[in-house]
Order: C-alpha cells, then sequence, then structure tokens
C-alpha cells in the first residue's frame, strides 16, 4: 500500500518520516534502518516522501480504490442508438 | 498523567505552519516578537500548499489597473458570499507587497518572466489568478522564518487554547515526534490560529471505504476553529459547506491547472464558455455550475469528462509543468505509469464530499477574532475566501497585528483550565480498550452526512438538524467515555476528531438557523431564498456552555 520503499537503495536518513504530513511512517533510527510504513491507511498521496527522498528509494502505489477513472477522448460522441 | 515535558514562552504563537501560519510568524519576528510555531507534521510539507501551488490571486496595478478590476471580478466565485469588503479590499491592496517579497524569496511568481494570470477565468473577462510555480514555497517560507529566529516546534499539534480575563494566554501541544505522548506548554501573548481548509467531517464521497481520501491534505481538521469556539471565539458562516470537484476517484483539488473543456459523454460541452482547451482561462463551468457533475450523474446524463484532447503538444507541455508548480506530482506519476495521456484521454470528474473553507473564525480588518490577542488567517478565516493569496497576504497581516501585543507582560502562571484539560487527554491514552479514533471518526462522518450534508440534491431541515444535534451529543458522550489511544499519533488522530465534533455542532446549530435555501444550504422546509438574508452573516459562539447565535450585516 501507498509507498513502497526500495530497501536496497534507502539510506535510512528518516527525511521521509519526518515530512510526511500523515505520520504514515515510523521510524526507529536506533533499531531500524528503513522506515517502517506503518499506517498505510493514513496516505494521502501527496508525494512529499517521494520528491524529498536523497535516494530515491521511495514509489508511491495509489490504491485500487483510488483508480483514475478514463475514456478514449475520441470516444466522446454521440452513440449510434437503434431507431426507434 | 502524560508528563508536560517542555515550556516555552512567546509574544506570539502561532498555531500550523502552512502558507498562513509561515507568514504570520515572519511578519511577527520581523517585528522584533519572538515566536514559537507549532506544525502538526513538519512546516516544509504541511498544510494545503505542501507541494505547490499554481495560482495567487492577486492584484498587480500595472496589469489590472484599478483594484475595482479584482474586487469584481473575486466578488462572482462561488465562495464570495461570505466576504466582507473592508477584509477583501485590505486582501488586495496588501497583495502586491506580498507577491514581491515572495518572488524575492525565490518563490517564482513569474515563471514566463512577467506577471502573467490565467485560469479560474471567463473568456473576454479580466484574470485574477497570477500564474506562479510554488513547488518550493513551503521550504523557502520555512527558511525565512527560521531566518528571522522563529522557533519551529514540528510533530507538535496543539490541543488547546487558553484565555484569562484579559485575552489569550497560551497553548497546550502535543509531542507527538516519538511514539510516548509528552504535553508542551507555550505561554503566549497572542496566539495567530492557521490550521486552515477542514476534512474529514463529512463521508468522503469518491471512496467512502478511505478516509484519507479527500481534496486537501486529510490532516487539515480545523483544530485552532474549534479550540478558538471552546474559549468563546466567534464563528461564523458555519452553515455554507462547501463542495470541491476534480478527478475521480483519486481525490485531488487544482482542477483548475486543467486546460481542457468539461464534456458530456456525446462530446456537447456541458458549459458555454469554452469548445476546445484553453490555457489562458480554462473551463469555468465546475465554478460556476458548481452542482454540474453531481446533476449529471443524477440525471443520467453523465458522467462529466474533463477532455484536453485537441490542445496543442506545447499547451499539454505547458499542462503538465503547471501541474507540477501545483503540486500534484503524484498523479503526474500515477497518469505515467498507467499511461494515461490528456492528450488522448479524457478524465472523468466529480464533486467531492461537504468541507469547511472560509468557515470559521470571525476576523477583524487585522485579523483579530473577539478574544483580545487571538487572530486567525487562511481558509479558516470565516469571513474572507481567497485560498493561497488570502493566506498568504492575511496571514502577513496578523502577524504583524499580533506582534503589537509584545509590549504586554506574560502571563507566566499555568492555566486555569490546563490541568482538567491535560487529565482529559490523558485519559484517552491511559485507558486499555476502547473506541478507536477512526470508529469516532466514521460515526462522526455517519451523522454529518445524514443530517447536515449540503447540497447539489440533499437537504436540511429543522427536524432532521434537530436529531443530528441530538445524535452528536449522544456521539460526544460516548467519545468522552471510551475513546483511547495507543500511542501519541493516535491520540492526535482522537484529538481532531474531537475538534471535529465540536465543529460538526457549531455546523448544525447554524444550519438549523439559516431558515431559508442558498447556494448549497438547501432547506426542504424552507425552500425559497430570501433576499433579506442575502447579506446577513450568521455567528455563533459559546457562552457559559451554551451556544449562542446572532445575525449580522455584511460589512460593504
Amino acid at each position: 500500500m501507498p509507498p513502497v520503499i526500495n530497501t536496497e537503495a534507502c539510506l535510512g536518513c528518516g527525511i521521509c518520516a519526518d515530512v510526511c504530513p500523515l505520520q504514515v511512517f515510523r521510524h526507529n533510527k536506533v533499531t531500524d534502518k528503513v522506515p517502517e510504513v506503518k499506517r498505510p491507511y493514513e496516505c494521502w498521496h501527496c508525494n512529499a516522501c517521494v520528491l524529498d527522498c536523497p535516494a530515491h528509494a521511495i514509489e508511491l502505489r495509489l490504491p485500487l480504490t483510488h483508480m483514475l477513472l478514463y475514456v478514449d477522448a475520441d470516444t466522446l460522441k454521440p452513440r449510434d442508438l437503434p431507431a426507434r | 498523567m502524560i508528563p508536560l515535558k517542555k515550556q516555552y514562552e512567546a509574544d506570539v504563537a502561532v498555531i500550523g505552519g502552512g502558507i498562513a501560519g509561515l507568514m504570520a510568524a515572519i511578519a511577527a519576528a520581523d517585528k522584533g516578537a519572538r515566536v514559537v510555531l507549532l506544525d502538526k507534521a513538519n512546516t516544509k510539507r504541511s498544510g494545503a500548499g505542501a507541494t505547490g501551488n499554481d495560482h495567487f490571486l492577486c492584484w498587480i496595478p500595472e496589469k489590472h489597473g484599478d483594484i475595482s478590476v479584482v474586487y469584481n471580478e473575486f466578488m462572482d466565485s462561488q465562495n464570495a458570499t461570505s466576504n466582507d469588503t473592508p477584509l477583501v479590499m485590505r486582501f488586495l491592496e496588501t497583495s502586491p507587497k506580498i507577491v514581491n517579497m515572495w518572488n524575492d524569496w525565490g518563490i517564482n511568481m513569474k515563471p514566463t518572466g512577467d506577471f502573467h494570470f490565467e485560469g479560474h477565468a471567463y473568456p473576454g473577462r479580466p484574470r485574477i489568478f497570477l500564474k506562479y510555480d510554488g513547488h518550493n514555497q513551503k521550504k523557502v517560507l520555512t527558511e525565512q522564518a527560521k531566518k528571522r529566529g522563529v522557533q519551529i516546534l514540528n510533530h507538535a499539534p496543539v490541543l488547546e487554547m487558553f484565555r484569562n480575563e484579559e485575552g489569550v494566554s497560551g497553548v497546550l501541544a502535543l509531542d507527538v515526534s516519538g511514539d510516548e505522548p509528552s504535553f508542551i506548554m507555550v505561554h503566549a501573548k497572542a496566539v495567530v490560529a492557521a490550521t486552515g481548509y477542514v476534512s474529514r467531517l463529512f463521508t468522503t464521497d469518491p471512496t467512502p471505504s478511505q478516509m484519507f481520501n479527500t481534496n486537501m491534505c486529510p490532516s487539515g481538521t480545523g483544530d485552532s476553529i474549534a479550540q478558538a469556539w471552546r474559549i468563546g471565539t466567534y464563528l461564523v458562516n458555519m452553515e455554507k459547506t462547501y463542495r470541491h470537484a476534480g478527478p475521480r476517484f483519486l481525490a485531488r483539488c487544482g482542477k483548475a491547472t486543467w486546460i481542457g473543456v468539461y464534456r458530456y459523454p456525446d462530446g456537447r460541452p456541458v458549459g458555454p464558455f469554452i469548445t476546445k482547451p484553453d490555457v489562458e482561462t480554462g473551463d469555468m463551468t465546475s465554478d460556476v455550475w458548481s452542482s454540474a457533475f453531481t446533476d449529471l450523474k443524477l440525471s443520467g446524463r453523465g458522467p462529466a469528462y474533463m477532455d484536453c484532447s485537441g490542445a496543442s503538444r506545447e499547451d499539454l507541455e505547458h499542462m503538465r509543468w503547471a501541474m507540477k508548480c501545483e503540486g500534484l506530482t503524484a498523479l503526474l506519476d500515477y497518469m505515467d505509469k498507467e499511461g494515461i495521456d490528456p492528450g488522448r484521454h479524457a478524465v472523468e470528474f466529480g464533486q467531492y464530499e461537504a468541507n469547511l473553507v472560509t468557515n470559521g473564525i470571525e476576523i477583524d480588518i487585522n485579523g483579530e477574532s473577539n478574544v483580545r490577542g487571538l487572530f486567525a488567517a487562511g481558509d479558516m478565516m470565516g469571513n474572507i475566501s481567497g485560498d493561497i493569496g488570502a493566506a498568504a497576504v492575511y496571514g502577513w497581516i496578523a502577524g504583524h497585528h499580533a506582534a503589537d501585543y509584545q509590549h504586554l507582560a506574560l502571563d507566566e502562571g499555568m492555566p486555569a483550565q490546563a490541568g482538567e484539560r491535560m487529565a482529559f487527554y490523558s485519559a484517552i491514552y491511559e485507558r486499555k480498550t476502547g473506541a478507536s479514533w477512526q470508529e469516532a471518526n466514521f460515526a462522526l462522518q455517519q451523522i454529518m452526512t445524514e443530517y447536515a450534508d449540503c447540497g447539489p440534491h440533499r437537504v436540511r431541515s429543522d427536524t432532521m438538524l434537530s436529531a443530528g444535534i441530538k445524535y452528536l451529543g449522544d456521539l460526544r458522550r460516548k467519545m468522552e467515555k471510551e475513546l483511547y489511544a495507543s500511542d501519541a499519533h493516535e491520540l492526535m488522530r482522537a484529538a481532531e476528531v474531537i475538534n471535529l465534533l465540536d465543529l460538526g455542532q457549531a455546523l448544525m446549530v447554524s444550519a438549523r438557523e439559516r431558515k431559508e435555501s442558498r447556494g448549497r444550504h438547501i432547506r426542504s422546509d424552507y425552500t425559497f431564498t430570501n433576499p433579506l438574508l442575502r447579506d446577513k452573516f450568521l455567528r455563533v459562539w459559546q457562552e457559559n456552555g451554551e451556544v449562542k447565535m446572532a445575525w449580522r450585516d455584511r460589512l460593504i
């Protein structure tokens, strides 16, 4: 769910946990290198962690509930309905 | 008992480090005040402007000429019905100074080389939204505040405000930087409340199962509006709830950054303003016909699509750049990953749930409330709208005047109510089982959505609101007994729900009192719009535990 940390690339700096407006992460610098994505349901997908990660080690995954609804623009035209 | 670990003394305490709060802190510090700013998260990335903005309502004399050009255009917008004119004039008069200040500090207000206004505009009419690149605005403002000696306490949500016989006297906050909570007390001569937009009061419209999928940041829960309400501050326009619109299902502001045309599924434009994408104006349809998306859906003629196809490659690139300025990088990343190309694909738009913006603390021309020394700025001002522009400008005005209180003596004593409030929050943490904050928040949203929702297609009435007020009281008593939090974070969230409940109550009593239908406030028992109430604002406040109400004229 929400932020996905590449644990190989993560530097363990904790910037993501510090800047996240929702406290999605929990980072115990003493015991853990990689922050834990503790509260995924509180992620707003603002991208702050992605933008500020110095190692570019975070990607967001949008839950299926958040999917964008879209169509090919050229389908926006009158439909050929059967004649009455 | 949760320990009180830190105490600070300040001339000015600022609650919330969004755009308004940081500008207030900067202005107060410029006048020599000792400023302590408390933020729930980190000022570098908190609030509605966390990752950027791209349009700033302002008056630039060399572009607009007379100020009335901007005033008239602004007062035609949806939320202008809550505006006191003298405040709007002060905002606009001060805006060029703030815009130039931001530009000097490194927020690019002239990304095309000069001041340029676009978006949220009607074809052929003046434009009032300055296109700017706000992607770095929070970092720049944080640096400016620090440079002036502002003490920033991050991860320190405020729980309560206090007042003595004279006026406001300080705030109690929670340290949520670790799992273990502790209290922070800030004794202050003046307080600027700036906690922004209110989300999470109503059931999330696009995704009922995902409470945090809101158009503005879901950490905005109107905390300092509720805290001010608890100490007798006047709130105003609480019944005028707002519903934003944007892409579905990912809820997000920034619709004016999209350059396309809103279309019916058969390709016809939904509104009369543009027939092909237009970088300069955007499509004003959803600003004017605010219920359009819901009307289309409920009538079966929808859904409505935002169609940017037909725009030139250059214009599409411009929109992409603007979305980055606006802070919509998560949306862009997602669209890239999914192969959604605005040049070829039309994205469905819809309305979101009701929120509070321009419903809140009533301020005077200097940003001060009826409680001496308590100021408010930003989206939680009850009697002036204006988004990022008004937040920046009124934040600065409020901080400037709050600093005048630095010459008073500081009340260093522990506020009379502090012990009781610390015990209240400690009890939530010390309880071992009970209701989680999520449970309480969902329960509150159910009551708000069922009994006090706003239009389109949803009605309020005396009987429904009276029932809702009763049920909120029941929920309050249950929450007081049962809310529990297992760590500092959960205690912060529990406090947010307590604040939201207070706002729900203020909203419902106001909505019951406005006995007419007006805009989104649709009454089934008063279906008409009463011209006599057009320029009437409803003020609500608490006095000795009772809710009081009074009508006043809009200041013209």
